[in-house]
């Protein structure tokens, strides 16, 4: 692969095998997403995260939210995202595990 | 025609009014005419009229149809050729053409203004054509004044404005609308939720401006998600496997907008959880407290906020059951009586480490402190607020707790100072957080007692003291063998003399010296300082704490609020000396106008046109 310089975009690629692409600036409001696209990980050579314990329509939603973070971010009077109730618990779980807790400077 | 209106709006006064009823009056007061109404009732009936009477012709919606005469005169003669062609095909094409018309005449209403009001105010999905459907159909339905046939039973009666319309379309007459009253069959409307709308979300965020809460950007998914979850929460049968922050989280959210109840108690109660955390027992009864010792055997860490029906039987039955507490966090628990308390010392005493007893007026008194020292050998964490029973006596018992890191009270009985100071003689020592929390009694010798006796201090409060001087701050603060100190609060050490108020000629309260010793002492280490009210602190004195050779790398959250020497050079000052800061809080100073704050620190209490809070945004 021609490499000059990291992609703008990266794959979230969940258990059952969906991938998701987004922005690289958009995942990376993740502490976790940022911390494996760093260094000399794998992942940060190929620009591939698998989440083998997140489905994929959780992952969807997971996408969804990082660019509607992306594009709201630092803007006042925001919408919120709609989740369905369905998947409340299951987002909750990954954005634990994602580290999408606080609100990040 | 134009000279009339010229003449007309030459002289507009000189319509002259005859006398006019006073229904008409009051009705006209509310824009209401009936001239206007019965203009309006001719042109729809007669509208109607010829809907009914030709159905080759058109009729447009708003404008008025034209005189009965000439339709009249008119009408026969299309009638008469389509009639001789014979009647099963003049039927025929008069229902096609009927349905024809009712397709343009639907068009003709989506293109109107009605419809696209009401398709504004719609409220769920309906769907457009459905409206369209329902506009069409209260046009054709027969107007009131008119006979018309009822739908069920068939029979021959006039159509007020109250004949209920049939579930199937027609109109009912006045028996047959009762009987369908009662079944309950006409489709209620449904009830508008008077919701906030734009207003409301603007409401909450200038709530959330002045609180100085407020973040722009989006929320955090970990926060909508649990907002979803609070708002649907009578779904929810069971939190699964959720991590313990999570569901302290979610627990704390519920409490906030009062969901926690019996039912979604349950979703807390893990058998495997150690620690249960109701942040609102408001709703909660004694039996539900039982079952928490039920379905948690377990249970180490217990806090309960508002937990008024906590009474004795529940006492007694923790007290019976083989848990043992290792922090007990009681706010509000009236109901339990002395003697439960003193029986939950004894017998569970031992284990316990920290009990923090808030809002508990009558029963929780000098005797339950007495029992301390005998049952509770490894006490670290004690406190007492907002308590009007403990008195000096409870204090000496206090004294006598050798284990004890950390103390904090709130009494509202008057202390003599040398409690104080014989309590810290004791216990200084090893007390790593001492707070005193409206002490107007205490004075300079209890700083020296914490200059004599305090060496592993990290947290020190007080708060409203009337009678301390800067003098005895100095005292406390200069050559002190403790480390320094990384939270201080001193809120409200001032003086409080209406007379003279700023005149200090004692020096009362926390002043410019003290000050500077303060930070001279704790400056490497302190991160939270509160000196919220010392209004006797001088410009000079910020001037020399921030001077430009001096950081202080620790402060995270700086207070200074009505402290009213603090000008905008003291602000820029202090950002430039505190490169960690996160927040600094100028409330009621008022000398704070025109500050640039650097990117990521937050400012709170200069009003700008957005609110108190300014986002740094300056790159400097």
């Amino acid at each position: 692969m021609a490499d000059d310089g990291p992609s703008k975009y990266i794959t979230l690629v969940s258990s059952d095998g969906f991938e998701f692409v987004v922005l690289r600036e958009a995942a990376c409001a993740s502490p976790t997403i940022a911390g494996m696209l760093r260094n000399q990980m794998i992942e940060a050579r190929t620009g591939r995260c698998s989440f083998a314990e997140i489905s994929s329509i959780i992952l969807e939603k997971v996408a969804e939210y990082l660019s509607y973070r992306l594009k709201y971010k630092d803007k006042l009077d925001v919408p919120d995202l709609d989740i369905p109730v369905e998947y409340c618990l299951e987002m909750i779980v990954a954005a634990d595990f994602l580290g999408l807790d606080e609100q990040m400077a | 025609m134009l000279i009339n209106i010229f003449l007309r709006s030459r002289r507009p006064n000189r319509r002259i009014m005859g006398p006019q009823s006073a229904l008409t009056d009051f009705l006209a007061t509310h824009n209401i005419s009936a001239a206007q109404i019965r203009a309006d009732a001719d042109a729809r009936r007669r509208a109607a009229q010829s809907n009914q009477d030709e159905p080759g012709e058109e009729q447009s919606d708003h404008a008025s149809a034209p005189p009965p005469a000439p339709e009249v005169t008119v009408a026969p003669s299309p009638a008469l050729p389509t009639r001789t062609r014979g009647r099963a095909a003049t039927e025929l094409t008069s229902r096609e053409e009927k349905r024809k018309k009712e397709q343009k005449v639907i068009e003709k209403i989506k293109a109107s203004k009605k419809f696209q009001k009401r398709k504004r105010n719609l409220d769920d999905s309906d769907d457009e054509d459905d409206l369209a459907l329902a506009i069409f159909q209260e046009r054709s339905a027969p107007l009131p004044g008119q006979m018309e046939n009822c739908a069920v039973c068939g029979k021959r009666f006039t159509v007020t404005t109250y004949s209920r319309s049939a579930p199937d379309g027609g109109l009912l007459c006045t028996p047959c609308g009762k009987e369908l009253d009662q079944e309950g069959g006409a489709p209620k409307k449904k009830a508008k939720r008077a919701s906030g709308g734009p207003v409301g979300k603007r409401r909450q965020m200038q709530s959330t401006i002045l609180d100085g809460t407020y973040r722009p950007g989006a929320k955090s998914l970990m926060t909508l998600c649990i907002e979803t979850l609070a708002k649907n929460i009578d779904l929810a049968e069971d939190l699964g496997d959720l991590p313990p922050l999570v569901i302290d989280k979610i627990a704390r959210k519920l409490s906030k907008h009062r969901l926690l109840n019996p039912t979604t108690l349950h979703l807390f109660l893990q058998p495997s959880a150690e620690e249960v955390y109701i942040y609102d027992g408001a709703k909660l009864v004694a039996t539900d407290y039982i079952k928490i010792f039920q379905m948690v055997p377990s249970l180490k860490r217990l806090k309960i906020r508002n937990g008024i029906h906590f009474k004795d039987e529940v006492m007694e039955y923790l007290a019976s059951r083989n848990i043992d507490l290792e922090e007990l966090y009681l706010h509000g628990s009236n109901l339990l009586s002395q003697d439960r308390w003193k029986l939950y010392l004894e017998e569970k005493g031992k284990s316990l480490r920290s009990l923090r007893v808030y809002w508990t007026d009558k029963h929780f008194g000098d005797e339950v402190l007495s029992v301390l020292e005998a049952f509770c050998p490894s006490l670290e964490r004690l406190k007492v607020s907002h308590n009007q029973q403990v008195t000096g006596n409870g204090i000496k018992e206090i004294a006598k707790l050798k284990s004890l890191r950390h103390l904090s009270l709130d009494l509202r009985n008057e202390v003599h100072s040398d409690v104080y100071v014989s309590l810290l003689s004791e216990i200084g020592a090893g007390l790593e957080t001492f707070s005193l929390s409206r002490v107007p009694d205490a004075d300079n010798t209890v700083l020296d007692a914490i200059h004599n006796n305090c060496r592993s201090l990290r947290k020190l409060r007080i708060t409203e003291s009337d009678a301390m001087t800067d003098e005895g701050f100095v005292r406390l603060f200069k050559n002190w063998a403790n480390r320094g100190l990384a939270f201080v609060d001193l809120e409200k050490c001032r003086q409080l003399e209406a007379s003279h108020p700023r005149e200090n000629p004692d020096n009362v309260g926390f002043c410019s010296n003290a000050f500077r010793t303060l930070m001279a002492h704790s400056g490497r280490t302190i991160r939270h300082l509160n000196v919220h009210g010392c209004r006797h602190i001088s410009e000079s004195a910020f001037e020399d704490v921030f001077a430009p050779g001096k950081t202080y790398p620790e402060l995270f959250k700086l207070e200074i609020s009505f402290c009213e020497e603090v000008t905008d050079f003291v602000v820029g000052s202090i950002f430039r000396s505190c490169p960690n800061l996160r927040e600094l809080n100028v409330f009621g100073c008022m000398k704070v106008r025109d500050v640039r704050v650097p990117r990521g620190k937050i400012l709170v209490g200069v009003p700008t046109a957005v609110g108190m809070v300014i986002e740094g945004d300056d790159d400097d």
